[in-house]
């Protein structure tokens, strides 16, 4: 197990330099000036060439490259051109912003997904079954920004239960994280479904049945866990994307975390805080990936990895 | 789940605090770049410099210069040097009185290279300035401290419009030497102290209880940045927001649902579509003059932006020196846009693109003005980038049509005739048409150093006419700002220029 973790680790260092690669030629190549985007309106062109000058944006690109892999390897990501602060220090300022957001959205994917999932493998073709297939087509086929501001005028202004935007405590994330997490419910009750009825008709539950188990221990601790797996799948990719920001949910709702500061810097042609955050936010990813692999080993004996 | 309820009900109570009577509760849209007047090139940074900080000159809500940081000023014969007389009570947030050293530091810190957001221009006419901050000068031989409450500013030349320009965020008087972490929590000397800044989140200002020209009368102004429109209008109907923009969509509605609380008021604002002069068939005036006959422009107004806009015919809104309201628009006449085409030898129309930003307001615009144009023979592609990449390629001059806006800062005819007409200006200074006409030319500048200002009128409203005869827009209109306030919200007007409302007189009732 830890030369998989060793191994996996070791893979980071190319996987992060293609990631830096790729983002550093792509922006490179993107239409857009961030010296045009800095100053506003009334630029004069002394002004834009010392500003160019300033930022080293005249030097040749192996250069310009290689002075920012320089500060990467050092632990730096270098500084925005807007807001002339660190981008590492914005960075983790927002993150548990989507951390918090990303967790409660899981945590409401994750109980009302199985949960409906579970029954609808139980009793198939109830009528509670075909709502929840219903309910489902719905969660994946209505886009967020829909789902968060018609959730925002039920509940916050013509309720008025909930605040409509904000992230000053705990009732502030009951909005954000069903719009947000209502895509995986969709998915992970139809998953767990899916993988609970061909669970639910093998031998050795009929077996424990026969043996006069209770239902619920039959369902729950031999039908459940043996489905786990392809749930784990889907918890642990829905987990990784939505850590790495969810722009839409977290624009709608104010939310303060880094896919608004993401949007913002590709907005603002704020190259260095672009390149830092998707450098970040690539690591994250790969973590939770490899959570998830590491996941699947405890929840399944027969994964091993050595 | 004891605790979680116990949790709950504190966030609640906590809810009901930050909208209680003492507060007044604003937004932005988007996170100020920074809180120093230096970084100040964004509406919002800008906004709240001018809660934070104090000019020497500085706007109200009517765009009326206003005396600030000098109590007076008066200029000589020849309109080139500006001698201010500081007020002997101000101080900074930390008590510290301000001086005419530290006017002069503060000046001079905006235009020090590596230090500056590149917004620096309006401190340029100052003798010296320019060369100051292109490094190639050491000192700026235009900015002399006589004594502790004088200053005297001495320009290249004269320019009637620069006690305006020292009233924008970035010639804000700060500390000297700055505070350490001065962006993100400053010690300014405006009407509002810093308390603290989440970003992304929001910004809390305490009144400054000890300011020259009295206390505001809310104890707390807190900046939400709330960046979806159909949001702040939620947040408004919800009660958490003092004071709200009405989203475009949403006009009908409130003005049955809300008529009470709306505020209505022209912006000092340009909508309009850049011709760009210098590429094919858009050089000869005949074509020009058929594209603003070609897109109907009434009927937009009406049905893309629920009538929000008083129709263009020149680039000076009404409310600025030079407006011409007898002055007729060109009109919708598609039979005179085919007649003007053919004369110009384009019978069979031509292709063409027109650019825009991503801007969702603008979306529906552009394609019924595409539609327009397609109905006389002018097939344009449009052209949907981000603001970035569509300004860079418009000031570059790729762009044959760009739909676009102008926002004045400050509210004189020059903040719209230098940038968008004078040749000087091509490109990245403002002229997205690229306009270069030599009798234009002569009189911007008469009008922009005229101390005369009965001939600055006069020069004003000629130019207007002169810039609407050549026809380097297509004019649309000028947008009516509709704001509504809360009905408990007294002493809040829509500001003319983004630093013009500073929530002094704004409070709630009940």
């Amino acid at each position: 197990m830890s030369r998989f973790i060793l191994y996996r680790l070791a893979l980071l260092v190319p996987t992060l330099f293609g990631v830096l690669l790729v983002t550093f030629l792509l922006l490179y190549v993107a239409p857009g000036d961030p010296v045009q985007a800095m100053v506003g309106e009334r630029a004069d062109p002394e002004t834009l060439a010392r500003l160019r000058a300033e930022l080293r944006l005249d030097d040749p690109l192996y250069q310009q490259f290689g002075h920012y892999i320089g500060g990467v390897l050092q632990g730096d990501l270098g500084t925005s051109y807007i807001t002339r602060r660190p981008i590492l220090r914005d960075l983790l300022e927002r993150f548990p912003a989507t951390l918090r957001l990303a967790g409660a959205a899981m945590l409401f994917a994750a109980v009302v997904g199985i949960a409906v999932g579970i029954f609808g493998a139980w009793r198939p073709g109830s009528w509670a079954d075909r709502l929840a297939t219903f309910a489902a087509y719905l969660g994946v086929s209505f886009p967020v920004y829909w789902v968060g501001l018609i959730l925002i005028l039920i509940f916050a202004v013509h309720l008025r239960w909930l605040p409509p935007s904000g992230s000053s405590g705990l009732i502030y994330l009951i909005l954000p994280a069903i719009t947000l997490g209502m895509r995986s419910v969709a998915f992970l009750s139809r998953m767990t479904r899916a993988a609970m009825q061909e669970v639910l008709q093998s031998d050795f539950i009929r077996t424990a049945r026969a043996k006069g188990l209770h239902e619920g221990r039959v369902v729950l601790s031999h039908g459940f866990r043996n489905a786990l797996l392809p749930v784990v799948t889907v918890l642990g990719l829905d987990f990784g994307s939505y850590l790495t920001g969810s722009i839409l949910t977290e624009t709608i709702f104010s939310w303060p975390g880094v896919g608004r500061y993401v949007l913002t810097a590709i907005d603002k042609r704020d190259l260095p805080a672009v390149q830092g955050s998707i450098l970040f936010l690539s690591l994250v990813f790969v973590m939770v990936n490899l959570l998830t692999d590491l996941l699947y080993a405890r929840v399944d004996p027969r994964v091993a990895y050595d | 789940m004891r605790q979680f309820l116990i949790a709950t009900a504190f966030v609640i109570s906590a809810c009901g605090e930050q909208g209680s009577d003492q507060t007044l509760n604003y937004y932005f849209t988007y996170d100020p770049r920074s809180l120093d007047p230096a970084l100040s090139t964004d509406v919002p940074t800008g906004e709240v410099v001018s809660q934070l900080f104090d000019n020497l000159t500085q706007f109200d809500a009517d765009a009326q210069l206003k005396p600030g940081l000098a109590r007076s000023w008066d200029t000589d014969a020849g309109g080139r040097v500006y001698t201010f007389r500081l007020r002997q009570n101000a101080s900074f947030h930390d008590g510290r009185p301000i001086k005419a050293t530290d006017v002069r530091a503060s000046l001079l810190r905006a235009l020090a290279p590596g230090s500056t957001g590149g917004r620096s221009w309006p401190l340029y006419p100052i003798q010296g300035a320019r060369a100051y901050a292109a490094g190639s000068a050491k000192e700026v031989a235009g900015i002399v401290v006589r004594d502790d409450s004088t200053l005297v500013l001495t320009l290249e030349e004269p320019l009637n419009v620069f006690p305006k320009l020292l009233a924008m965020p970035v010639a804000a008087i700060v500390p000297t030497p700055t505070p350490p972490n001065f962006d993100q929590g400053p010690t300014g000397s405006g009407p509002w102290k810093f308390v603290s800044w989440s970003h992304d989140d929001a910004i809390l200002l305490a009144k400054n209880q000890s300011y020259w020209g009295g206390a505001p009368k809310s104890d707390t102004l807190r900046i939400r940045i709330i960046p979806e429109p159909l949001t702040q209008a939620a947040e408004y109907e919800a009660g958490q927001l003092s004071v709200v923009e009405v989203p475009v969509g949403e006009t009908r509605r409130w003005e049955q649902t809300h008529a009470d609380e709306l505020q209505r008021r022209p912006a000092l604002r340009d909508l309009y579509v850049a011709i760009n002069t210098t590429r094919g068939p858009l050089k000869d005036l005949r074509v020009r003059r058929a594209l603003n006959h070609a897109v109907d422009v009434r009927t937009l107004l009406g049905t893309v932006m629920a009538d929000r806009g008083v129709l263009a015919a020149g680039s000076l809104p009404p409310g600025i020196v030079g407006y011409d309201s007898t002055r007729a628009p060109y009109g919708y006449d598609p039979a005179k846009a085919k007649q003007l085409l053919a004369e110009a030898g384009y019978p069979n129309g031509f292709s063409i693109k027109l650019w825009r930003t991503q801007r969702a307001e603008l979306a529906r615009l552009a394609q019924s003005i595409q539609q327009n144009l397609a109905e006389v023979g002018i097939r344009a592609e449009i052209v949907e980038r981000d603001a970035s990449s569509a300004r860079a390629a418009v000031r570059n001059g790729e762009a044959d049509l760009f739909l676009t806006d102008w926002w004045a800062d400050y509210p004189d005819p020059e903040n719209f005739n230098f940038p968008l007409f004078h040749s000087r200006n091509t490109g990245s200074g403002g002229n997205y048409a690229f306009l270069s006409d030599a009798a234009l030319d002569s009189m911007i500048l008469r009008a922009r150093t005229t101390t005369d200002e009965t001939e600055k009128t006069r020069l004003s409203r000629l130019i207007d006419a002169r810039v609407f005869e050549l026809a380097p827009w297509i004019f649309l209109w000028f947008p009516v700002d509709i704001w509504a306030s809360q009905p408990d919200v007294t002493g809040w007007r829509i500001p003319l220029v983004f630093t013009g409302q500073r929530w002094m007189e704004a409070e709630r009732t009940r």
